[in-house]
Order: C-alpha cells, then sequence, then structure tokens
C-alpha cells in the first residue's frame, strides 16, 4: 500500500457534472482528491480486506443470532423495547439487506483492524462505485496511472443485481432527509441503480411520509410505501413520532430492522465479547462491563449511535485529550482500544470495505487529518497495481 | 477483474440514456356511464352488465383519490364533481372523493382487464379515467385501452398526518448518513 501523488484530470469536474456528482467541494472545502491516489497490491486487497471483510461479515450473522434469540442484548444496544420483536422478526423473516460499508485501520502492514461497521445509512457509495470507476479508466487512458491496474470495485453491478432481487413488486420508494446534499447524491445515485433493475421508482424526503387512516404509510400522492429505501438511520425512526406505527406498517424496509444490531457500536464489544483475539477485531468493551477495566486509562470511547466521527473521544491516563462534537451518546458508550489511523505522508488513510448483500464489493479510502475521520475527510481514489 | 465490466447511469448526469416510450399493448374492453347502456349493447347481457357494474362500485371508494376539503375535490373534479366519501379525517372531519362516472369491463372477449370505476376530470370533461389517473379515451360502448390503464386500480389512503419522521434530522441539521 502507497500513496502516490497523481496529476488530476484536466477536465474532472466537467466529469464530475456530467455523471451527476453535485457534491464534489461541498461549500468550497474538497471532497474529492485525485491529486493523490493509493496503490494496493491484488494481495493485499484479496487477503487483507476482502476475505477478512467476508469472514467478518458472517460473524455479524453470529451476533444478530444471538441478538434476537436473547433480549437482554437488543436492551443492551439501546434497542427500544417496542422494537425488540419488530428486529427479530425482519431476520427470522429472512429480510434480505442491501449494503453496508466496514472501516477498516489498515496501512499494508498486519491485519486490518475493524473500527466499525456501517451497516445501515452509508454514503459515499456514488463516488466509490461510479466517480472513482470513472477516474481510473480515465486515468488509465491519459497515461495518469500506469496501464493494465485494476480496482477493487464491482460496486455498481452488484448494486443492481442485489435490489433486484429483493422482490419488490411495486414502486420503490427512496427517501432521505431534507438538505443533505451528500446523502441525496447516494439516494439518488440508488435510485438510477433500481431502474437499472428495472423497478418504478419514487424519491421522497423522509418528513414527507404521510400515515393513513388505516396505519400505512404513504407518499406525497397518497399512494402507499410498501417498499421504502431510507438513508436515515433507524434509531432515529424508532423513536420518531410514527416510530410506533413501523411494527404495525406493511413497509418493507431496506435496509432491514435487523441491521439496527450491525450499526451499532455495541456490535464492536459483542464481536469481541464472542470472538476475543480475533485479528481483525480490537478489543472493545461496553463501558458498564468490568472487563473494559482492561484496557487502563487509554482508550477511544464512542457512542453506541453515532455518525461521521461525532461524540467520539480519545481518552489518555483516563482524561479526555482530544473530542468530537456532536449529538450522541444518552444511549450509552463502548471502549475500544487505541489503533491510530496509519499516516501517509501526514495524511490518515481509513479503508472503507463495501459489502453488497453481505458479498464484499469494493473500496474506498477517505483521507482526513486527525486520528478520527469525519465529515470533512477527503474521498481519495484507489487502483491496484501489482 | 475485480471492478465492473461497464457503468451506465440513467438518470443522473447530462450523459444519462434516453428513454423512448415503446408503444403499449392494448386490450379489449368496454366503457358505459350506466347498466342502461351496457344492456343495450349486443353480445352483453343484463346479468353481466349489473355483475360488472356493482363490482367496479363496490371499489369506488377504495379506489377513488381522497380529498381534506370538497374545495380541493372541486379544483380536480370540478363543481359538483365530488361526494362525501365513508371515511373520516383524523380530526372527525369528512373525506371527500370524486363522483363515479361510469364503469370499465374487465375480461371482454378474452381480454385481462379489471373490472374497475371511471371518473372525469374538471380540465377534461369528455375523457374517462380510471381511479390511477389514466385516460381511457371518450367513447362509449366497446373499445380498446392500454394494459397498463386496465390493471387492478390501487387502493387510494387517506393521509391523516405527515412530518412523523424527520425531527432527529431538524435537530441536528444533520441527515444521518455517514
Amino acid at each position: 500500500m502507497e500513496r502516490r501523488a497523481v496529476r488530476p484530470r484536466d477536465n474532472w469536474q466537467q466529469v464530475a457534472a456530467e455523471h451527476g456528482f453535485t457534491f464534489h467541494t461541498p461549500d468550497g472545502e474538497r471532497y474529492w482528491d485525485e491529486s493523490h491516489a493509493y496503490r494496493f497490491t491484488l494481495r493485499e486487497v484479496e487477503e487483507d480486506l476482502e476475505d477478512p471483510a467476508e469472514e467478518l461479515e458472517q460473524m455479524c450473522f453470529e451476533v444478530v443470532e444471538r441478538a434476537v434469540a436473547d433480549e437482554e442484548v437488543l436492551r443492551r444496544l439501546a434497542v427500544p423495547e417496542m422494537f425488540r420483536g419488530y428486529v427479530a422478526d425482519s431476520w427470522r423473516n429472512g429480510e434480505r439487506n442491501l449494503y453496508g460499508r466496514m472501516d477498516f485501520r489498515y496501512d499494508g502492514n498486519g491485519p486490518a483492524k475493524l473500527y466499525e461497521y456501517n451497516a445501515d445509512t452509508p454514503t459515499a457509495l456514488y463516488e466509490s462505485a461510479i466517480f472513482q470507476w470513472v477516474w481510473l479508466e480515465q486515468a488509465m487512458e491519459q497515461g495518469l496511472v500506469p496501464e493494465g491496474a485494476d480496482q477493487f470495485n464491482s460496486l455498481h453491478e452488484r448494486l443492481i443485481d442485489a435490489i433486484g432481487r429483493f422482490g419488490v413488486d411495486g414502486p420503490l420508494h427512496l427517501a432521505c432527509a431534507r438538505d443533505t446534499d451528500e446523502d441525496l447524491g447516494t439516494v439518488e445515485y440508488l435510485e438510477d441503480c433500481a431502474r437499472q433493475a428495472g423497478l418504478a421508482t419514487r424519491r421522497m424526503f423522509i418528513e414527507d411520509i404521510g400515515l393513513s387512516d388505516d396505519g400505512r404509510f404513504t407518499d406525497t400522492d397518497d399512494d402507499p410505501v410498501r417498499w421504502l429505501f431510507k438513508l436515515y438511520p433507524w434509531e432515529w425512526l424508532m423513536e420518531e413520532e410514527f416510530g410506533s406505527r413501523i411494527p404495525g406498517s406493511d413497509t418493507q424496509f431496506i435496509e432491514p430492522g435487523w441491521k439496527a444490531v450491525l450499526s451499532n457500536k455495541g456490535l464492536l464489544a459483542l464481536l469481541w465479547e464472542m470472538f476475543e483475539g480475533h485479528p481483525n477485531l480490537l478489543p472493545t468493551f461496553f463501558e458498564d462491563d468490568p472487563k473494559a477495566a482492561s484496557l487502563g486509562g487509554r482508550y477511544v470511547r464512542k457512542p453506541l449511535l453515532s455518525r461521521e466521527g461525532a461524540n467520539i473521544a480519545f481518552v489518555e491516563n483516563g482524561r479526555t485529550v482530544m473530542d468530537f462534537d456532536g449529538p450522541y451518546g444518552a444511549e450509552g458508550f463502548v471502549r475500544q482500544a487505541v489503533a491510530p489511523l496509519p499516516s501517509f505522508d501526514g495524511r490518515r488513510p481509513m479503508c472503507g470495505v463495501w459489502l453488497v448483500a453481505s458479498e464484499p464489493a469494493g473500496m474506498c479510502i477517505r483521507e482526513d487529518e486527525g486520528d478520527i475521520t469525519t465529515d470533512d475527510a477527503c474521498f481519495v481514489p484507489h487502483f491496484i497495481l501489482d | 477483474m475485480k471492478r465492473s465490466g461497464k457503468i451506465a447511469l440513467v438518470m443522473m448526469g447530462t450523459s444519462a440514456l434516453t428513454l423512448t416510450a415503446c408503444e403499449e399493448p392494448k386490450i379489449d374492453t368496454a366503457i358505459f356511464e350506466t347498466v342502461e347502456q351496457c344492456v343495450a349493447e349486443q353480445g352483453l347481457t343484463a346479468e353481466q352488465c349489473y355483475g360488472e357494474f356493482d363490482a367496479a362500485k363496490a371499489q369506488h371508494a377504495e379506489v377513488s383519490p381522497k380529498y381534506n376539503s370538497r374545495a380541493d375535490c372541486e379544483a380536480d373534479f370540478g363543481a359538483e364533481g365530488c361526494e362525501v366519501s365513508p371515511y373520516r379525517g383524523s380530526t372527525g372531519g369528512s373525506v371527500f372523493m370524486p363522483l363515479m362516472a361510469g364503469f370499465m369491463m374487465g375480461q371482454m372477449m378474452g381480454g385481462r382487464g379489471y373490472t374497475q370505476p371511471l371518473y372525469r376530470s374538471g380540465d377534461d370533461r369528455k375523457a374517462f379515467r380510471t381511479a390511477d389517473n389514466r385516460s381511457v379515451g371518450d367513447k362509449v360502448g366497446r373499445t380498446q385501452v392500454s394494459e397498463r390503464a386496465a390493471a387492478r386500480p390501487a387502493k387510494k389512503l387517506y393521509t391523516q398526518r405527515r412530518g412523523g419522521f424527520g425531527a432527529r434530522a431538524r435537530a441536528t441539521g444533520f441527515g444521518g448518513g455517514g
């Protein structure tokens, strides 16, 4: 694994416009950054990232199995009481899932370590699947990257295939919150994939969902929302006004309810409890677990429910030395052993491995300046070349 | 190769392909404003006609569009074009729906259409429309309509409330993606 300087394509902004990539420079801050790229060997990708992601997904399934059989586990994950049966049923009924992103610490040496699993509402999907792919094709064409390079990225093919397998028998509604360019970009891309899978689609905002007289969710035309892809966290849906109506509605959610178990940082503590010592796991404990003391005074404190680095704190000698403010934390915390992001020329890449229908399908690298990968990280493309 | 063989976008960006609509397959059916018109049609029995009319009428309240106020309904279906539905709003108020303007027969001459009520919109008084707002022309009697228009109409729900999701996004100023 190396970080290489690459000359940006002269017309990349125009290419972005042509491909509907509208959020590459949000608020004037660079997000898409092709002045560098990460090069991996095929062995690094396959043995150190792809295979572990596949194995971890199976381990995650064992955690879900355990959670749905033991209400105490769902309680520890702060799943509201009224949703415990719903989450369990969504798993027992075999509800399919679409995608997720596992974030790893990886630097080319030694095993990748799972920081967390965004199994419910991952973004950066479009730029991983499309714009990164287009970049490699054009960069090879223009001689910016050696001919014969490859990329860990079958996202687009797999997404279309997976969406086609849900058995959606009417329009697929796709929703995210208002005023969120990045989330909207992700939803627009998945809508495009759904159309290519032959589905009728309707895009809407989560705020516009209605509730009918007979307890069904409706769109702005009063049509029933039977199939809903929601880029909106399960834990928010559960606690909001209409949340209590979800179990009695006939809406099929994508991602399914059981993803609430996996997108929870408590997953990391449960994985460690069940697979202690696994090379791809970092020691992690629920904060109220006496075993958390084994980490001593130096650990990373993460809320059970958090996105984009919010409310994550680094603790040393029992004192918080760095934290990133945010709205999370009331539901409890886990403590994770410290594994700082590697440094390449002072930049700190995080390796995200995508899963589509639970199979590894691609990768994205997001670079930040500090120890916590936040909303402000840059997306840097990658290629494979031995 | 560990990457997709090809990629295509059909909606995003300016490179999106334009899909051209194909001619839709049509099926045989018949449209009537009243049972009497139906009975007068050669080859149709009174029993058949009453059966079809009753089947359409029975769906009317379920499949017709719903409105909070008579004015909203009449804006779409014209003055005197609406009636009170059997449904009640969340605060107990009336819910309005258009008057049934006719019916379309199912299963005519092997056609696979679905028996259903028809409506007339305020801005296009001549044409009949299905409950799903597909025009099926202005011809009374035997006719052909697109397969899609002859499909079973969706039950129209009456939305009592909106805005029950999204509070956390509003409160945090952040959409929840990551």
